[in-house]
């Protein structure tokens, strides 16, 4: 019986695994992180305390990590990076580097569970220490117990802004503002939705209640659009402004504080299986997102994908789609196992919570006018707006790819992570263009997956 | 624009200074790409503008003076693309490179080209990081680079600022001509008159040349470069293995490389050198990426611990002979090639269009020009690679 290597080992990871060994076939499970359970379940160390503090159901997470451990055809390779994925004549071959040295998986059942990080949107004073994405507040907390700063700002869309104030909140924190940019509450009238879907909201009132008892008042239309650094180059203040439904500045404060945490969601880590040549498509918050059927099957076959990757929905839809990712590929290397309709219901409730999520918290294009020409856009290569103008304005770039070439945009140490996806529409805003598809997929193609040290690729095979 | 007194099809480097000497004589120059600025070849390349690497020839004549003409240039448009006379470092390390070297340098120096001979000392002098094996060595004080796609940029801007134009996103279906003479172009857009083209497609003017009813025999061989991520100055020079000198030369369809080390302004470390003939495939070879990563490491050893962040690969347009393709169409009047000049069209672009442009308006070329004629290519069947 072959492998089934799956990729990621955060909830979609974990529930493949678990699913596939139950159906026979052993596992060989890849992780980044050094510890087992992805971003949602990330924790300081294996022998923790009680660390339940900074999360909502760790328990769902230690049931499965610790199911991982206990399974012996389950073998885990933790902290764990992959540089390069290629897929020729059917086999797929992954080039890693584990414990200090390279090595080569060849296998033709992959599941690709590779998550997402959160999407950030520049604006004037963004590169300031002191500003940061809501995870990685999360992650400093989670994975260290360590709380940012004293006085904290959390702003931007979507709901992971709540746990992340709770758990500032609960780390002795204080939380001088929360602010959704969002003025809908239009989830809240998908009463069907809603009602399927019940431990969400009880997760959601999990996080509200810690908030408001820390009297703590989240504001809906507002946003962080500038932030000021002291003397010492630390954040110092941030303004924050009341914006229309298009996200216009209308009417702006200044409040003091030590750290803003700042997100706008999330974008799916698809550069893995767009290296290995799977399809991905623009999903309706215009994020890439893998491509895959109903048996979670990506355009190669044997390769499948689940979780954030194949389009954002949180931490169950992740585990309904691992599942079905984990049967579908025993049944691929031959197991006698079939993904049944439980398991499909699950995932079409999950999904459609999701894609109310998705209606509810949209990123409307008027964030560009908080923009200022000497504002930064590419903090690895400090390219700032104005270059990305001269370079379509006078340089002649008519896409973003040559204007990323032209300027270096997104050509730095995190290979566009950040700012490739917001590129993509501040070169097509310039041009008075829609992005097209193209361009938002190719801005995520990335054949280096993650920096390798010359040494070890001179050393390989 | 209507009527345009030339048209330069390819938004290439070399396509840019073409369309630049010729604005520069007067003419209103019309340039026509199917993709955006430098997005063929030029997009892929270092930057060399390299007198090192040439035998004597009518082709280090033309890389004399293209290196001179880099820097006019620089001064004409007002710079903006990283043109820099850091100075090329050869070395090598076995007994037969190290006499091939002293020989071509030698001869080099005879045609005007500045040497300086360095011993492991004097190596390291210049370059402190450089292997403790390496302990022969000559430096080109005249070797240059510039980022490639600012500086077609930077010039096709020129051009549009002198009465120029510049049209991306147009594929060129058809050239006119009527009674063997060049009347326009039919894109998949529009059409254009004009009694003069020039065929600036690089690897691609084997099509523009049947798509005229004539013949051009460029082929594509293909280069991997990795980009490290920006480190503090390691590399201060463009040093490469003398190898390479070889390997530029060869007509070996299997793959050669030899390493080319360099440093640019954004701090990052670029590594070449491969070459293969594999027609326009374009998958990643790991394999290669590992050789040049052995071979950079072996003349830089702290490099093992610099980061690789990017790989991008581009096809060098060759000619049979390896030399550039520059003059006019032996068949059809008012058709001229300026293509092929493998991996050395950066350096060599502006003497093309400076040979382009003095033969379009009747000046007498600073050199003879018929080495690089079209002419010297016997006709027959155009087979795409």
């Amino acid at each position: 019986m072959h492998n089934v290597v799956i990729i990621g080992a955060g909830p979609a990871g974990l529930s493949a695994s678990l699913a596939a060994a139950a159906a026979g076939a052993p596992v060989l499970l890849i992780d980044s992180n050094p510890r087992l359970g992805g971003q949602y379940w990330r924790m300081s160390a294996d022998d923790f305390q009680d660390q339940h503090n900074q999360h909502f159901d760790l328990d769902t997470g230690l049931l499965l990590i610790n199911a991982v451990k206990a399974r012996k055809e389950i073998e885990v390779w933790s902290g764990a990076q992959i540089w390069s994925a290629t897929n020729k004549d059917g086999k797929n071959t992954l080039r890693i580097i584990y414990q200090g040295k390279e090595r080569i998986v060849n296998t033709e059942n992959l599941i690709l569970c590779t998550g997402a990080y959160d999407r950030t949107l520049p604006f004037p004073g963004w590169d300031i220490p002191g500003v940061m994405t809501p995870g990685g507040v999360q992650s400093l907390l989670k994975g260290h117990g360590v709380l940012a700063g004293r006085r904290v700002v959390v702003a931007g869309s979507g709901p992971f802004l709540l746990p992340v104030a709770a758990g500032v909140i609960k780390a002795g924190g204080s939380v001088v503002a929360l602010l959704e940019a969002s003025k809908s509450r239009r989830w809240l009238t998908s009463f069907f939705v809603l009602l399927e879907n019940i431990s969400k909201i009880k997760e959601a009132f999990y996080y509200i209640k810690t908030i408001s008892e820390a009297k703590v008042r989240a504001r809906f239309g507002q946003a962080v659009i500038a932030a000021h650094a002291a003397s010492n180059g630390e954040l110092e203040s941030v303004d924050i402004a009341k914006i229309d439904r298009n996200f216009r500045i209308k009417k702006v404060q200044n409040i003091k504080c030590d750290v803003a945490a700042i997100g706008w969601g999330f974008t799916a880590d698809t550069s893995l299986a767009g290296s290995l040549g799977c399809n991905q498509l623009v999903a309706k918050d215009d994020g890439v997102v893998v491509w895959v059927d109903g048996e979670q099957q990506t355009s190669i076959p044997g390769v499948f994908a689940a979780g954030e990757i194949t389009g954002i929905g949180g931490s169950d839809l992740s585990m309904a789609e691992g599942v079905i990712a984990g049967i579908s590929a025993a049944k691929f290397v031959g197991c006698n196992v079939e993904v049944l309709k439980a398991h499909r219901k699950r995932r079409a409730k999950r999904q459609r919570f999701a894609n109310a999520l998705i209606r509810a918290y949209p990123i409307k294009p008027g964030w560009k006018s908080w923009l200022k020409d000497e504002t930064i856009i590419c903090r690895c290569e400090e390219v700032c707006l104005s270059d990305l103008k001269h370079s379509i304005n006078e340089l002649g770039a008519t896409d973003s790819r040559t204007a990323k070439l032209l300027t270096r945009c997104g050509m730095g140490l995190c290979q566009g992570r950040i700012c490739g996806r917001f590129v993509v529409d501040l070169v097509a805003n310039e041009l008075n263009l829609s992005p097209t598809d193209t361009d938002r997929i190719s801005a995520v193609n990335r054949p280096i997956i993650t920096p390798i040290p010359l040494g070890v690729l001179a050393l390989g095979e | 624009m209507k009527n345009p007194d030339a048209i330069v099809i390819g938004a290439g480097v070399v396509g840019a200074c073409c369309a630049l000497a010729l604005t520069n004589a007067g003419l209103k120059v019309l340039i026509i790409d199917r993709g955006p600025v430098a997005s063929g070849t030029t997009g892929a390349g270092e930057g060399n503008i390299l007198v090192s690497d040439k035998e004597p020839s009518a082709e280090l004549t033309l890389a004399i003076r293209s290196r001179d003409l880099w820097f006019e240039i620089d001064t004409d448009i007002g710079g903006g693309f990283e043109l820099e006379a850091k100075g090329g470092v050869v070395v090598s390390r076995s007994a037969k490179g190290i006499s091939d070297l002293k020989r071509l340098s030698a001869l080099q120096k005879v045609n005007g080209v500045e040497v300086i001979e360095l011993d492991g000392a004097g190596l390291r002098k210049i370059e402190p990081h450089l292997s403790e094996s390496v302990d022969y060595g000559v430096l080109y004080p005249g070797d240059a680079q510039c980022q490639p796609m600012l500086a077609a940029a930077q010039i096709i801007r020129a051009v549009k600022k002198r009465g120029g134009s510049f049209i991306q996103g147009e594929n060129v279906v058809k050239i006119n001509a009527n009674a063997g003479s060049i009347t326009g172009v039919t894109t998949d857009k529009n059409q254009y008159a004009s009694p003069i083209i020039i065929n600036a497609t690089g690897t691609w003017a084997g099509e523009i040349a049947k798509l005229a009813g004539s013949y051009l025999p460029i082929m594509p061989r293909r280069g991997f470069i990795l980009v490290t991520s920006p480190a503090p100055k390691i590399v201060h020079h463009k040093v490469y293995d003398a190898d390479y000198v070889a390997n530029v030369a060869s007509s070996d369809a299997d793959l050669q490389s030899a390493a080319v080390v360099e440093g640019t302004a954004s701090g990052t470390i670029l590594i070449g050198a491969s070459r293969e003939r594999v027609g326009f495939k374009g998958d990643m070879d790991i394999s290669i990426l590992r050789q040049l990563a052995r071979q950079a490491i072996s003349l830089f050893p702290v490099l093992a611990d610099i980061q690789l962040l990017r790989a991008y690969r581009g096809f060098r347009p060759y000619a049979p002979d390896h030399l550039p393709v520059i003059g006019p169409d032996k068949n059809i009047a008012g058709l001229w090639h300026a293509a092929g000049h493998e991996g050395a069209g950066i350096g060599l672009a502006p003497a093309t269009g400076d040979l382009i442009a003095a033969q379009i308006t009747g000046r007498t070329p600073f050199m003879d020009p018929s080495a690089f004629s079209p002419v010297r290519f016997k006709g027959g069947e155009y087979v795409a690679v």
